[in-house]
């Protein structure tokens, strides 16, 4: 048993998806390579599926010239071992019953019940996870979340009321995008557009743990609407300028922490030095911003002025208080 | 580039590769001087493959540097889960496990040499019994294939369990696997099931999501049955700096796994464990790991879980500091300004965020950490986030503290406090 195998490959999946129809043809076969394949694929795969010098031997071509499959019927679809492993696992994840209701996770118990788990709950420990994450437990948090996601599915309009994190009550009728989950906070949220007479007013991000009510209004938002300008309208105009140095171990632990970012480095020759842009989100900026500072002077931000002028404040605030407190060294 | 293939046969070679165009972006080819410029080209040209639009093409003196960049909270699956789908095969594999599995469709179980016979006749493939069996056995290991014996003679037939009706009969399964597959741990695994039955996650996006992690879980089964079989493994460790240096043997390790350390934050995971030679726990990481092996039953493994589960606890991430067995732990309590009229929300992190620290007020707009912990720096790396409101530092060690006012003095220069210090 391992992950890394060709019984999961993307070959076979797509040697799999070809063989589920008797008859095919040349030009499917390269479609569908295009498709499903990696980006040269189509230079690699074509050959070894097509009857001719180099092919596997899966289809014959007819005298007509279409491919018949060799096998008699469509590909089984069986789950091998370790995927049912990897399902038992998640059996004891309090986050499945978000999905599926306790009679139906009852059901797959049984049918998994000669299967180990691929890996128990506590044998791995997250260090750094925050303590007040969503109540999955909870039946008014399940019911709050699966309404989310049918919005989120159907593109339905629902009346929602919450409190902001500022601790206001808000409400109003919204559009839900897609649903988010961090690890970090262990929370879900929702990507929406608040509507006003039917029409996009805002975009926004509502946390599925504040929701106090959520009533599906029946309609849905027609309005064509992409994901990527919901994202757009919410990024920063100018990417965090970030200079990193080597000293501690920077460059490599800078790298790794802020890997989840979309970012472009560029290092200087004579000091081993990179510059980094770092894209994110206009909300996250006070995350981002302690984030940074938590590298002291390992790093440096040198962009945006306002950016750089938060921290300013925050360091100067700083010395200030050793100095106050006589803790200055 | 003749000979090329897509698919590789050593997974360890492209994880390096892969992590060092992700995490580092701005390498060129003469920075990977471990291997030749041919094996550069072939392992760029894969990963550009695999990766397709997270491609990313910088020209400057030094020559095209290539980069894979990902805002990782905004994608619907996992682009580096494509390395995994790139394991190489032969004619035969493929060829057998289509013809196999479609012999045994119909649900009735069959002998090696009744398969061999159909495979020869009906579908006119002559293969020997050898390598037949081979695939069979190595299907019976899968789950793919169930063999009984029945006599002496082993019998085999397709397993039962079918994507399909896990879909049809398992309302919620299909949602469950689009978030599952994004999120650790094996998210990769809940990715092949959902890609067999053709779905696509269109619900899900994860913030904070270190998707690098997705290159380590290789190595995880072999750790996670050790574990269970309270046994020592033994790894191989190369850091960045032996890595830089070329060094293509590492340090071989052999410990006793005790749990799988992930940090939501910093974008690492490790494995705790105990070295016996140096009678301490310690956290490897889990990037710098290649080839994990099982050794032999660790007979004192209950014991030395019941000290890890004790010494954990005074963790505030994951060292171990350098104490032995037993250690003893630094007491150190940090002291915040607090105004918690106007900032309950920072009262809020404080106590979401403390970990193994208590939290008590301690004057007026005063808050005090205080945590007995290994490693005081750990503590600090946190500290630092509330830059602008940390009044007071007591015990840790003196060169901690020391660090810490050398820096604050250092940045109030760097952002234009009394004199400017560029960061040297």
């Amino acid at each position: 048993m391992n992950i890394f195998s060709e019984i999961y490959g993307t070959y076979f999946r797509i040697a799999a998806k070809l063989l589920e129809n008797e008859l095919t043809n040349e030009k499917t076969v390269r479609e569908t390579v295009q498709r499903e394949g990696f980006r040269d694929s189509v230079l690699f795969l074509p050959q070894k599926l097509i009857p001719g010098s180099e092919d596997w031997g899966l289809f014959s071509r007819t005298p007509d010239g279409n491919l018949k499959r060799i096998t008699k019927n469509p590909p089984v679809k069986v789950l091998t071992k370790l995927q049912k492993m990897w399902l038992k696992a998640k059996l004891s994840n309090p986050r499945i019953r978000l999905f599926m209701d306790d009679e139906t996770l009852s059901v797959l118990a049984k049918r998994l019940a000669d299967i180990p788990p691929l890996y128990r709950r506590e044998q791995f420990r997250i260090t750094d996870r925050f303590t007040n994450s969503d109540d999955f437990c909870n039946e008014q948090y399940i019911i709050n979340f699966r309404t989310v996601l049918e919005a989120v599915k159907h593109r339905k309009i629902v009346y929602i009321e919450f409190v902001s994190g500022h601790g206001k009550r808000m409400s109003g009728k919204f559009v839900l995008l897609k649903m988010e989950y961090s690890p970090k906070n262990d929370k879900f949220r929702v990507y929406c557009y608040l509507l006003r007479n039917d029409r996009v007013k805002s975009s926004g991000i509502i946390n599925i743990g504040r929701i106090t009510n959520i009533v599906d209004t029946g309609r849905v938002f027609r309005t064509p609407v992409l994901i990527d300008d919901y994202f757009s309208s919410r990024k920063c105009s100018s990417p965090a300028v970030i200079r990193v140095t080597t000293a501690r171990n920077g460059v490599e632990r800078f790298m790794l922490e802020f890997a989840s970012y979309e970012k472009h480095t560029v290092r200087n020759l004579e000091t081993g030095e990179y510059t980094v842009e770092l894209w994110y989100d206009q909300q996250d900026e006070t995350e981002l911003l302690i984030r940074l500072l938590s590298f002291g002077p390992v790093i440096e931000i040198l962009g945006p002025q306002h950016l750089r002028q938060q921290a300013k404040l925050r360091i100067k605030r700083q010395a200030e208080l050793l100095e106050k407190y006589g803790e200055k060294k | 580039m003749a000979g090329f293939s897509e698919l590789i046969k050593n997974f360890d070679k492209t994880r390096d590769y892969v992590r060092d165009f992700f995490i580092y972006g701005c390498k060129v080819r003469s920075d990977f001087d471990r291997k030749s410029i041919r094996t550069y080209g072939d392992e760029k040209r894969r990963v550009e493959s695999w990766m397709g639009d997270c491609m990313r093409y910088d020209d400057s003196v030094r020559g095209r540097s290539v980069s894979i960049s990902v805002d990782s909270g905004h994608i619907p699956e996992n682009p580096l889960y494509n390395a995994y789908y790139s394991k190489s095969f032969t004619d035969n594999d493929i060829r057998l496990h289509f013809l196999i599995t479609d012999i045994l469709h119909d649900g009735k179980s069959r002998t090696l040499k009744e398969i061999v016979d159909v495979l020869n006749i009906d579908y006119e493939q002559l293969f020997d019994e050898q390598t037949v069996r081979n695939k069979l056995r190595e299907y019976v290991d899968e789950g793919i294939i169930i063999s009984k014996k029945q006599g002496k003679t082993l019998y085999y037939s397709l397993t039962s369990d079918n994507a399909d009706s896990f879909l049809q009969d398992f309302k919620g399964i299909d949602d469950a696997l689009k978030f599952f597959s994004e999120t650790q741990q094996f998210g990769i695994i809940g990715n092949s099931i959902f890609k067999m039955l053709g779905l696509k996650n269109d619900l899900f996006f994860i913030k904070h999501n270190y998707i690098i992690h997705t290159l380590e879980d290789i190595l995880l089964p072999e750790i996670l049955t050790a574990m269970d079989e309270k046994r020592y493994v033994s790894f191989r460790t190369f850091s960045e700096k032996r890595r830089k240096k070329g060094d293509g043997i590492g340090t071989e390790t052999q410990v006793v796994p005790m749990q799988l350390l992930v940090s939501v934050q910093t974008g690492r995971r490790y494995l705790a464990a105990y070295i016996p030679t140096l009678k301490r726990f310690s956290a490897f990481r889990l990037d710098y790991m290649k080839t994990v092996k099982k050794g032999g039953i660790c007979e004192n493994y209950d014991a030395l879980k019941a000290k890890f589960d004790c010494n954990i606890s005074h963790c505030f991430g994951v060292s171990f500091g350098m104490r032995r067995e037993i250690g003893t732990v630094t007491q150190m309590k940090i002291t915040l300004f607090v105004d918690e009229e106007n900032e309950p929300y920072i009262l809020d992190r404080l106590e979401r965020e403390k970990r193994c620290c208590t939290l008590e007020k301690s004057g007026e707009h005063l808050y005090t950490l205080t945590a007995d912990v290994f490693d005081p720096n750990e503590l600090m790396h946190w500290a630092k986030t509330f830059i602008g409101r940390i009044v007071r530092i007591e015990g840790g060690a003196d060169s901690v503290r020391d660090r810490f006012y050398s820096d604050i003095a250092r940045m109030n220069r760097m952002y234009g406090g009394d004199e400017n210090e560029h960061i040297q």
